[in-house]
């Protein structure tokens, strides 16, 4: 109104956003004149909102309406008048030298990490995560800001790159997370409600680089399913610009963040398409899919029919979107009961819950687990993107230690014992 | 790798800084596109350093001045008690209460040309 309509504005916000509102009027260019009533605002009595509106702005202590008033009529100062926003210096490729103890604690303290111990990444570890791709270090992968309105930080594949080694990952896990950095979209998007999203790989890479889709997928039982859920959470804290308060506002936060319920789908065990495939990928293409909402809902076992009960009693951020983490066991008996494709099931699940809001693609089927019980967890994501991974694969192949990393694999009945001792 | 007590040098995490911002939803964007760097519309450094804020007035003696309830939660009882305390101590302002018709997050430039052909100012609540 401003700018564009030549309209004096007065804008009220809750002192609770005082901090967040000026830096976001400052950084898009003007110094708006703000007046702030006590937070909150929303599910309070009428009394409540009276005395807001008749008190002082706790802020500057200045009666609320006395500064509205203020704000359209008092003649705008020089600097108001020509306010230029500041800009973000140019950060510099390599930190003034340390101790290693005085790098971690600085990595800490400044918050670039998820709290937990990080490989420190060092030129010679950097140059190694590099083999993991020919692509050229300087070349620009994406953009990425947790925030909706703050600048966008950008990046390149060298820059990738050192999240991936704070992360713990080893080359051969670097072209998934280059896709991930080329979504530009951050795995903890900033907003009071605290979002989560979920990761999924498929297609060949995943068999490659030794990610769990089977027994325990969704638990810390494997590496990489580990460091490249965790590599998304960092890249998004130092690439995606988190400052807790300033740019990161998740009220209650969210414990999915830490690993972002990375997995991959089981494919070799599931009775449908695979979900890149379902997505206009082919067989053969390695890729990410990404989902985001708030949490997960809850975990059931069980047919079509107790999915849907579930489900009824439920919403989430994105109206009507769900995705289901189905053991394999789950999708044969989905497909007993005729669901012989997952878009069947989705159909017929929006009809039951809402006919009129029909938006069967908001609802995903991820096959996923060991087929050690017929459980399914439901989660308020919707799919936003999936991603090519093969891109920023070497053409030589994904680049492998010699003795590739791995942790124990799920005991199988081979011979007959099940795991049992 | 160097001893405990030996200097190393480690690269910086954090990305530069790209003079591209996020901005408001246009009316058609989808409501999810806030959250979505994909379809969320940008700003540019350069289009944002030329903005600027419009003249104020003299006074509010006479003149319209919009309240326009942006939708978060509590705004519109909010905006109400706003109107009730220029009708009880400003009564030569006139004002007119309006809703936006799109989200919180979306620009609504049909309201936006109803409030510069029809008003002088305008105070938007309750952000947050």
């Amino acid at each position: 109104m401003e700018d564009e309509y030549g309209m004096p504005s007065a804008p009220i916000v809750t002192a609770r956003f005082a901090d967040y509102v000026q830096r976001d009027s400052r950084s898009h260019g003007m110094n708006l004149r703000f007046s702030f009533p006590p937070y909150p605002v929303g599910w309070v009595s009428r009394e409540t909102l009276h005395g807001y509106v008749e008190g002082n702005d706790p802020i500057s202590g200045v009666p609320l309406m006395e500064e509205v008033i203020f704000a359209l009529t008092h003649p705008l100062t020089e600097a108001e008048k020509n306010y230029k926003p500041v800009k973000r210096p140019e950060r510099r490729r390599l930190l003034e030298p340390a101790t290693e103890a005085d790098f971690h604690r600085l990595f800490l303290e400044n918050g670039w990490t998820d709290g937990l111990p990080i490989v420190l990444p060092t030129e010679e570890r950097v140059a190694e995560m590099l083999t993991g791709t020919d692509r050229d270090p300087q070349e620009i992968v994406g953009m990425m800001s947790v925030t909706t309105h703050e600048e966008r930080l950008k990046y390149t594949v060298e820059k990738v790159a050192v999240n991936a080694v704070m992360a713990g990952a080893r080359p051969e896990h670097f072209p998934v997370i280059l896709a991930l950095g080329a979504s530009g979209r951050p795995s903890m998007p900033s907003s009071t409600t605290s979002f989560a999203s979920m990761m999924v790989v498929n297609g060949p890479i995943r068999n490659e680089i030794g990610m769990n889709y089977g027994l325990g997928a969704l638990s810390p039982i494997n590496y990489a399913n580990s460091v490249i859920g965790r590599a998304w959470t960092i890249m998004s804290i130092n690439l995606g610009d988190v400052r807790p308060g300033a740019t990161f506002t998740a009220s209650t936060g969210s414990t999915i963040n830490y690993n972002n319920m990375c997995c991959a789908e089981n494919e070799e065990n599931s009775v449908w398409e695979p979900f890149h495939v379902r997505k206009g990928f082919k067989h053969d293409e390695s890729t990410v899919s990404l989902f985001r909402g708030w949490t997960v809902l809850g975990f059931n076992t069980g047919p079509a029919h107790r999915m849907l009960e579930v489900v009824k009693s439920i919403s989430g951020p994105f109206g009507g979107a769900f995705t289901f983490v189905i053991d394999p066991l789950v999708a044969k008996s989905l497909k007993q009961e005729g669901y012989d494709d997952p878009m069947k099931f989705s159909e017929w699940l929006v009809d039951e819950i809402n006919p009129r809001f029909k938006r069967p693609e908001m609802i995903n089927l991820i096959v996923v687990g060991g087929e050690m019980n017929p459980m399914w967890v439901v989660t308020d994501f919707p799919c936003f993107q999936t991603v090519a991974i093969d891109p920023w694969i070497p053409k030589a192949g994904i680049k492998k230690d010699a003795r590739p990393l791995r942790m124990p694999e799920a005991v199988t009945c081979k011979d007959g014992s099940c795991g049992i001792s | 790798m160097a001893g405990n007590n030996s200097k190393i040098t480690v690269l910086d995490p954090v990305g530069q800084p790209s003079g591209i911002f996020g901005r408001r939803l246009n009316v058609d964007s989808p409501m999810f596109a806030i959250h979505d760097p994909v379809n969320q519309p940008r700003d540019t450094a350069e289009a944002i350093g030329a903005r600027k804020m419009a003249p104020r007035l003299d006074n509010l003696e006479g003149k319209i001045v919009y309240l326009v309830n942006t939708g978060f939660a509590g705004s519109k009882e909010f905006m109400e008690e706003v109107q009730d305390w220029f009708t009880r101590n400003r009564p030569s302002v006139k004002t007119k209460l309006v809703h936006k018709k799109t989200s919180m997050f979306t620009d609504d430039p049909e309201l936006w040309a109803e409030i510069k052909q029809n008003g002088d100012a305008v105070i938007f609540g309750v952000g947050g």
